[in-house]
């Protein structure tokens, strides 16, 4: 996207470790981050939704790779011309896991035959605008997208 | 205190949760909810209109506790008052059709009771 006079690109970066104390800091990293660029609270919701899933993707089943080196986490809040974007990358350094198109299991007609999990992937891409993966330099970097019309902080 | 109870008679029990159900938040309650999910042939409202925050994990512990009461012969049935955010996850999952969700007290209970 090419950025005029008018528009606004703010961005944020952390390292976390891929631990379950750790998507505490990520979130509240990501809100206030959020927050601070006017990102209306039902994005930043519907972001750290897709976060935590990410990330508890990575943590529960992530290889020694993916729980032993750190977590890299980017976002950038961009408006153009009112059309406003949050994106977060969620870098991991686990063996090749595409979540943007890996199957959904089948839902389950009644709670008999529910089985818990399965639900990360279908909140995932349920909550986010855009979603894609790339595998770059050994590491898994899932990008998540949020839209609304608006503006981003000066 | 994230969770607690209140038996309003002897079929009927409420279990209100607070909090972020992220990955910390229900490993923080996952006992105290599974243990006071696993009552016989009792019926449970689950209160979640105090809840800021549900995950998948959280949604997870839900849908065991609930299986569990039902393997009891109990029924469990979710009451999310004007909690917005928590309906709309439990919606775009699904959970609404396995599990019923009420957004009106009365109407949760008497479900419940049914």
């Amino acid at each position: 996207m090419q950025l005029g006079a008018h528009d606004m690109l703010n961005t944020a970066a952390l390292d976390i470790r891929a631990a379950v104390s750790d998507v505490r800091v990520a979130s509240e990293w990501m809100a206030g981050f959020a927050a601070a660029q006017n990102v209306p609270p039902e994005q930043i919701n519907r972001l750290d939704l897709c976060l935590n899933e990410a990330l508890a993707n990575v943590i529960s089943y992530g290889n020694e790779a993916a729980l032993t080196q750190p977590v890299l986490l980017r976002m950038h809040v961009r408006c153009e011309h009112g059309a406003c974007e949050a994106a977060v990358t969620v870098s991991d350094a686990g063996m090749a896991f595409d979540m943007a198109h890996a199957p959904i299991a089948e839902r389950p007609h009644s709670l008999a035959e529910a089985e818990p999990g399965g639900l990360g992937l279908l909140m995932i891409r349920s909550f986010s605008d855009a979603l894609t993966y790339q595998r770059s330099n050994s590491r898994n970097e899932l990008t998540f997208c949020v839209r609304w019309n608006g503006q981003a902080a000066a | 205190m994230p969770i607690e109870f209140e038996d309003t008679s002897d079929t009927l029990r409420t279990i209100r949760i607070a909090g972020r159900l992220d990955l910390v938040g229900t490993d923080e309650i996952a006992t105290k909810f599974a243990a006071l999910s696993t009552v016989h042939d009792r019926r449970v409202v689950v209160d979640l209109t105090g809840v800021s925050f549900l995950a998948s994990i959280g949604i997870r512990s839900i849908i065991t506790n609930a299986k569990a009461l039902q393997q009891r012969g109990g029924r469990m049935v979710l009451f999310v008052g004007s909690n917005e955010s928590v309906a709309k996850t439990l919606e775009t999952t699904g959970i609404d059709s396995l599990i019923p969700l009420f957004s009106d007290q009365a109407a949760a209970v008497a479900a419940a009771s049914a």
